[in-house]
């Protein structure tokens, strides 16, 4: 009798822990905000997720702190960008060691090339972010398997939104007249948006924020922009301003406003989700570029 | 004769262990006179408080309303950067400072005064030398004919005839004589004891405070000399602090 | 050919035109100053002032965010008190100015790094703070061209009181109190060339038309206007060639101008007139007397 008592209490409190157990959220830590906000959607508050980049910062040239370390000890499972653009991870997993598994988001997407080496601005196509959230559901599945139906169903839905973003921006582009689908910006972010969506992103500088112009590589952009009635300018978030704004005095071409390439805004700024980040794209896009 | 310096329980120095203590006497006008002692023995010191370069530690040093521009002092030239790119005529015209300031112009009559300075000091046509390509000996005419330009009624020179060849030491001497006779104050820190007693009149002896002082043949016997020495050698960290007192030796 | 090499990339285009203006202001200024830094052996002030500006703009950034304005400001201000400071340490105490620099420039970085991290953003303030100089806008330029006026009158008004402090500071303070404003003065203007200078064209070419164009200087005049009339000319002959260069090749402006200046020098250091090596090496016959 004791003994039957004894045993129903033990499963009492192992059933009514379970639920407990599977109520602490999932710790991941994402790259940077862009994947932040993905992982946010498609782990909803199964979730606990903390970025390294935060909004307006530079990926590019990142340097880790002692609480970034800490960070990925304590985390199950990091996502990551991929095609070199976080050159500093690799130092900093070595530092921090512990269980995180890996999972880059990249994975099953061709990457185009700029200069010599990958672009990994994949995200810029939203095709692309599609992958991404697969990927992401599908690690967020294997790091916590009880959880696996409310991750699948958050993907879901998400995705539905992505492919509505998708027609969104692709009809907006339609509306564009075809010989002004053109533009300048500083910073070369936006291969894999030119590819998909059909408008020319010429730009002076190469991928990062680093590499300085020459004055030939002004001079050409100037030109062409004068050869070729290139209707407007953009600036970038990172990168000399001053530099696109000369290019635009001289050439008469407009400033069409910031375009978000690298990272969100914070949540005060107009970009501090990914599909509110794409819209002001495509929106500021447009109107540079209607008329 | 009314006293034109005054040195009232003087103390000059760096840290803690003063290069001069306790100096008490007086340099009246017109004075001629030598400042000798060992090496180390504070007179370089002694010539920067008396010019206003280094703050007393204690003490006040009074030079009965002489004006600062009216100092003309002559420093060690180890002080002096001899790699600048300046020419002897600039370099000597810098004592003209009191009458040009920032901006006064160098008139005729300042380039005649350059150029008498210079031949006094027998560096005729060296105006446009550098100061870098000069001997030693003739860098130090070149500051004898700066003061010779300042034109000032107290004259501070430090070590003016180290490493000097005898006939500019003479000739430079023979400038000395003649701001003596002229009635300017003149002081200089010496090393050549033959000198100071066939030229000097009056002689401080200074090691690190007054061994003696007032006329040279009473200040320059052997057991003076040899005190000042002992006294020089004197630098321990475990001294006590120095306490005041005032000094009853003679002076002048 | 030569025309279109030489001429033809500044009457084309704005920038260029607008970038040879900054340039030729840049060395009016600065060079002179850059023959008094190297005179007083403080020709890695450039590198040390590069860096103690950084909590100033660190001030500026949390008080206005990326405000251009606010940053130089407060970069201005930053690089006033090191230099100022370290200024007045060297006057009354042993420590020369390389060391009294170097010890406020590096406390002044890490309070700027310091300053940064607990703000929690990683922009590189610094790398913001830097301009190119084919970005010239009006206000650039004037600041710029500003700078260059107010160093010239300045160094007109403290010429002779900073240069008889170079030679001989011992002198001077027998004579006279404006041996320390001359100095202090000297390094406020130097402070105000490098900041703004940063600015407008990024630290490469705001330090190095200052000091190569003073090494090179140095190899062709013994004299003090000489080597200032001198450097002046090789800065501006080396923005010219520098833009020509950077015009036709892929080589970055700012790099090109400063390898142009490079290559003059190592010229001087050959053939200059003043211990010249190849001078050194065959020597004229020497005269009589």
């Amino acid at each position: 009798m004791q003994c039957l008592r004894g045993f129903l209490l033990v499963l009492a409190v192992s059933l009514g822990g379970a639920p407990l157990h599977a109520q602490a959220p999932l710790k991941v830590v994402a790259s940077f905000s862009i994947l932040g906000d993905f992982v946010k959607n498609v782990g909803g508050d199964r979730v606990a997720v903390t970025t390294l980049v935060g909004p307006d910062g530079d990926v590019h040239v990142y340097t880790p702190t002692p609480s970034d370390v800490r960070k990925i000890a304590d985390a199950k499972l990091l996502v990551i960008n991929g095609f070199g653009l976080e050159g500093w991870l690799p130092r900093l997993l070595q530092a921090a060691g512990g269980k995180a598994s890996i999972v880059t988001v990249t994975s099953g997407i061709t990457p185009l090339r700029l200069g010599s080496n990958a672009d990994p601005h994949a995200w810029q196509s939203v095709a692309n972010a599609e992958k991404y959230v697969a990927n992401i559901r599908d690690a967020l599945v294997a790091a916590d398997p009880p959880d696996a139906d409310v991750f699948r169903q958050n993907a879901q839905a998400y995705l539905a939104k992505l492919a509505a973003l998708d027609g969104e921006v692709r009809q907006a582009v339609g509306q564009i007249p075809q010989g002004r689908r053109k533009v300048i910006s500083t910073h070369d972010a936006f291969g894999y948006f030119a590819a998909r969506y059909g408008i020319e992103f010429i730009a002076p500088i190469g991928v990062s924020t680093e590499a300085e112009p020459s004055a030939r590589d002004i001079a050409k952009i100037v030109a062409q922009v004068k050869a070729e009635h290139i209707p407007a300018v953009f600036l970038e978030r990172i990168g000399d301003p001053r530099l696109i704004q000369r290019i635009s005095a001289e050439t008469g071409a407009r400033v069409g406003g910031t375009l978000y390439s690298d990272s969100l805004s914070d949540e005060k700024g107009d970009s501090p989700t990914y599909i509110d980040m794409v819209r002001h794209n495509i929106r500021t896009l447009t109107s540079a570029l209607a008329n | 004769m009314a006293a034109q310096l005054q040195f009232r329980d003087v103390t000059l120095g760096y840290d803690r262990h003063p290069a001069v203590h306790h100096l008490s006497g007086e340099v009246g006008a017109g004075a001629l006179l030598a400042v000798v002692g060992p090496n180390g023995a504070g007179k370089s010191t002694l010539f920067r408080g008396l010019v206003g370069i280094l703050k007393p530690l204690a003490g006040t040093i009074l030079t009965g309303g002489i004006d600062a521009r009216d100092i003309a002092y002559l420093p060690q030239t180890a002080d002096i950067d001899r790699s600048f790119p300046i020419s002897v005529f600039d370099f000597v015209g810098t004592g003209l400072w009191r009458q040009t300031g920032f901006f006064g112009g160098i008139g005729k009559e300042a380039r005649a005064g350059i150029a008498q300075a210079l031949a006094a000091v027998g560096l005729s046509g060296f105006e446009n030398r550098g100061i870098g390509t000069l001997s030693g000996g003739q860098m130090q005419r070149v500051l004898f004919a700066r003061v010779l330009l300042q034109d000032a009624r107290l004259i501070v020179l430090d070590e003016p005839f180290n490493a000097i060849d005898t006939k500019t030491s003479a000739d430079l001497l023979a400038l000395v004589q003649q701001w003596h006779a002229e009635g300017r104050t003149v002081l200089a820190a010496l090393h050549d004891m033959d000198l100071v007693r066939a030229h000097f009149p009056e002689t401080l002896l200074l090691a690190r405070g007054k061994v003696a002082w007032g006329a040279t043949a009473e200040v320059l016997t052997t057991e003076n000399l040899a005190e000042a020495r002992r006294m020089c050698e004197a630098f321990d960290d475990g001294a006590a602090a120095c306490a005041v007192d005032v000094d009853t030796s003679k002076a002048a | 050919m030569i025309y279109d090499a030489l001429i033809a990339p500044f009457l084309e285009f704005e920038f260029m035109r607008r970038a040879l203006a900054a340039v030729v202001a840049l060395s009016l200024g600065g060079a002179p100053i850059g023959v008094f830094l190297m005179l007083r052996r403080m020709s890695l002030v450039g590198d040390a002032m590069a860096h103690a500006i950084l909590p100033g703009a660190a001030v500026g950034f949390l008080l206005s965010g990326l405000n251009l304005f606010a940053m130089t400001a407060g970069g201005l201000i930053a690089g006033f008190a090191v230099a100022l400071l370290a200024g007045v340490v060297t006057r009354n105490t042993d420590l020369k100015e390389d060391a009294s620099l170097a010890t406020f420039y590096l406390a002044s970085l890490a309070l700027g790094v310091t300053i940064v991290s607990v703000k929690g953003t990683n922009i590189d303030l610094l790398h913001v703070l830097f301009g190119n100089i084919l970005a010239m806008d009006d206000q650039t330029l004037l600041v710029v061209a500003f700078n260059a006026t107010l160093t010239l009158i300045v160094l007109a008004v403290i010429y002779r009181p900073l240069v008889i402090e170079s030679v001989d500071p011992l002198f001077l303070r027998t004579v006279s109190r404006a041996g320390a404003l001359a100095h202090l003065t000297f390094l406020a203007l130097v402070v105000v060339n490098l900041v703004n200078g940063f600015q407008a064209l990024g630290t490469l070419l705001a330090v190095g038309l200052m000091i190569l164009p003073a090494g090179i200087a140095r190899f062709w005049s013994r004299e003090l206007t000489g080597m200032i009339t001198i450097a002046v000319a090789s800065a501006i002959l080396s923005g010219y060639a520098g833009l020509v260069l950077s015009f036709q090749t892929r080589i970055p402006s700012g790099p090109a101008i400063i390898l142009v200046a490079a290559a003059l020098y190592v010229f001087s250091i050959l053939f200059g007139n003043v211990q010249g090596v190849v001078r050194q090496l065959f020597p004229a016959p020497h005269l009589e007397a």
